[in-house]
């Protein structure tokens, strides 16, 4: 294998700054949150953690109930996923294959749900929770969540119904399937690599929201990490250290779920995009 | 597994989730619950002492229990006027007196004249300025004076500046070796802290934003002239620019920041985080002694189910031992009625002395006559001041423009 050329070394170069530029704000909140804290505002930054801080860690989850939150986030990231996508098969599937009167504004206005910002949604939606005893839980910070995810989740999972050939569902119903069973063991299974795609956005949304969080949730024991790092911002003053450790913690989970689901995403994404 | 059963499963599943993820109220409880919200029991340092404080109420009592909420100070209002806009919200909150003239004519305040007579407390000249309409609204949780805080070791010659001129040249002289002669907020990301310092500089250099009729005056010279000054000391390079304040106040106690206006809060805070600084407290460098004012009352909310349980632990936070107490949490700082430092405090903190003495000086960061138009005047204010520090505009001409668009827009709505 010869020297590179003048065109691959660009090439490289570019990949590695793109890396590079990718990589550094994560690093740079991991050095940060071994940096002691007199020396946060040297002149002169640390480019390399100090490891003999890493003590840091420990003492953030003793002082800080850094795991509650953790947990929390957890439950309302895995049960936004699990909803959302059990309540967007059903209508993708209609959308894709049905013919109805307002079937395009039922699709318009699903689209319509995401031009709302959330904050716009909270005042209303904290009174009808309030009516349903849903403040202050875990399960509707989900339901919060899962209203938002479905549109979305819906309209991916309905171009990805729509790459399967209808002959594929013609021939299990001569196989003798309902209509559910063919949704549940035909185009399921078929779709999984997007359903893995829409698993990564709606478990993201449901891990990083914050304003249904912070606003419909206020006891203490169901704080999500969202919020419990939000509140290290202080009115006089900001813990930086806990706060990078705690961040750290906290992009840890998410990553190693992208990574887990990252291969189907992958090819969730590019299916369908040549027709055979 | 048939479909059936798979469902039974799922349903089975849930059913045993359910109580992990459900309200906290569902749990019995023997006593009536309260919560108390407020950006103060984040604090470092004075946030667990304020805990505990709340749980001595609680000990005390057999049939309430005051929860606190810990909510962070960028978003309390948001956070709690949206609860409160959907009909719920925190029993007691701890607002920033800029939120409580907001909330006091959106009918959010539970109207306290009833509960709370003036009569029966010696409270602090602030007082006056939590009756809107003639009606209380709520009763002072700190109130907090304005001066210059300095590092003795980083001020040349060990002295603070007396002028504005002296000033610009310690804070100047200051910033060396990664050390910075002073700091102050100048983005909108910290809108109210902005204010804050803002009004520090127009009231010091003899400004107000209204005359005594209550006709604002965000162009008067004297204003101007404030504003200026704001101008001349972010042009400085003498300060951390970007830098919030969460961060410069950490600076200032890890010894780099020689100066800083700030309220006593904050350096108890420096004295709790950093004992040995050689912290000390001057007189703002101004033209007059005039400062802005911290007036943070706790209030109860209009949609309160528990307004009995809420007055009650108002009551019992205006007891003399539990001022005295609370007093002692917040530093520098003064609480609802009139408590007397002790000679040994003074002894020990010379700077307490200096925010106490600067109480007759105090001026409320609001546009007195307009307060619950404050926060409209103060969005147009503080976006003309922007362009000012950083388009460079002509400072009358942005006030200018200032005060048409605060006639316009928020005095003949």
């Amino acid at each position: 294998m010869g020297v590179l050329s003048l065109r691959q070394g660009l090439h490289l170069a570019a990949i590695l700054g793109l890396l590079g530029a990718a990589a550094f704000p994560p690093y740079w909140m991991f050095v940060t949150s071994l940096t002691p804290s007199a020396a946060l505002f040297a002149d002169r930054a640390r480019l390399l953690p100090t490891l003999s801080e890493a003590a840091a860690y420990r003492e953030v989850f003793r002082t800080i109930p850094v795991a509650t939150w953790l947990v929390n986030s957890a439950i309302v990231a895995t049960g936004t996923t699990v909803l959302s996508i059990a309540l967007a098969i059903l209508p993708a599937y209609a959308l894709s294959r049905f013919r109805f009167r307002g079937k395009g504004i039922f699709g318009f206005a699903l689209f319509a749900t995401q031009m709302l910002p959330e904050a716009m949604l909270v005042v209303p939606l904290y009174g009808i929770f309030a009516q349903m005893s849903l403040l202050d839980s875990l399960i509707g910070l989900i339901l919060a969540n899962t209203a938002f995810t479905v549109p979305v989740i819906t309209w991916i999972l309905k171009g990805a119904i729509d790459g399967i050939p209808i002959e594929v569902e013609e021939a299990a119903r001569i196989d003798g399937c309902s209509r559910i069973d063919i949704v549940l063991a035909v185009v399921v299974p078929l779709v999984a690599p997007t359903l893995a795609a829409a698993a990564v956005i709606a478990f993201f949304h449901g891990w990083n929201e914050y304003v249904f969080a912070q606003t419909l949730v206020s006891s203490e024991a169901l704080r999500t990490a969202s919020v419990g790092l939000a509140g290290f911002v202080g009115e006089l003053s900001t813990p930086v250290h806990s706060v990078m450790a705690v961040s750290v913690i906290y992009t840890l989970p998410a990553v190693i779920f992208y990574l887990f689901v990252q291969r189907y995403v992958v090819s969730g994404m590019t299916a369908g995009s040549v027709k055979g | 597994m048939t479909s059936n059963k798979r469902v039974s499963m799922i349903v089975a599943a849930g059913m045993a989730f359910a109580p992990l993820l459900g309200s906290t109220a569902a749990i019995a409880q023997s006593k009536e619950t309260i919560t108390f919200a407020g950006a103060t029991f984040a604090e470092a340092g004075r946030g667990e002492k304020l805990k505990a404080w709340v749980e001595k109420f609680n000990k005390s009592q057999d049939k309430i229990e005051v929860q606190p909420l810990a909510i962070p100070f960028s978003t309390l209002a948001n956070t709690v006027f949206t609860q409160m806009g959907g009909g719920g919200g925190p029993d007691l909150v701890r607002f920033d007196q800029i939120d409580f003239y907001a909330a006091v004519p959106a009918n959010r305040l539970l109207p306290l004249d009833d509960a709370i007579k003036d009569t029966d407390y010696n409270f602090t000249a602030p007082d006056k300025y939590l009756k809107v309409g003639g009606k209380r609204y709520g009763v002072a949780f700190e109130i907090s004076n304005y001066v210059l805080i300095y590092n003795k070791s980083l001020v040349p010659g060990g002295k603070p500046p007396a002028t504005f001129e002296e000033f610009l040249a310690s804070a100047k002289a200051a910033t060396v070796d990664g050390k910075f002669g002073f700091a102050f907020r100048a983005t909108m990301a910290e809108r109210a802290g902005f204010w804050q310092d803002v009004c520090n500089f127009v009231f010091g250099f003899g400004g107000r934003w209204s005359d005594d009729a209550g006709n604002p005056t965000v162009n008067s010279d004297k204003v101007v002239e404030g504003i200026a000054a704001y101008k001349k000391v972010y042009d400085l390079g003498a300060i951390p620019k970007g830098a919030d304040a969460a961060t410069y106040r950490r600076m200032f106690w890890e010894g780099k920041l020689a100066m800083e206006v700030d309220n006593g809060g904050v350096a108890a805070i420096f004295n709790q985080q950093a004992p040995d600084l050689p912290l000390a407290a001057a007189p703002s460098p101004f033209p007059t002694r005039a400062q802005g004012l911290i007036l943070a009352p706790l209030t109860i909310n209009a949609n309160t189910k528990h307004k009995d349980a809420a007055i009650a632990f108002m009551k019992w936070v205006l007891r003399p031992e539990n001022q005295r107490e609370l007093q002692d949490i917040i530093g520098a700082s003064s609480v609802a009625t009139i408590v007397e430092r002790s000679a040994d405090d003074i002894a020990k903190k010379p700077w307490l002395k200096v925010f106490d003495d600067q109480t007759p000086n105090a001026v409320p960061q609001l546009v007195i006559g307009l307060e619950t138009k404050t926060p409209d005047i103060q969005q147009i204010v503080l976006e003309q001041v922007l362009k000012v520090l950083q388009g460079g505009m002509d400072p009358k001409k942005a006030m200018d423009d200032a005060q048409r668009m605060v006639t316009a827009r928020v005095v003949k709505k």
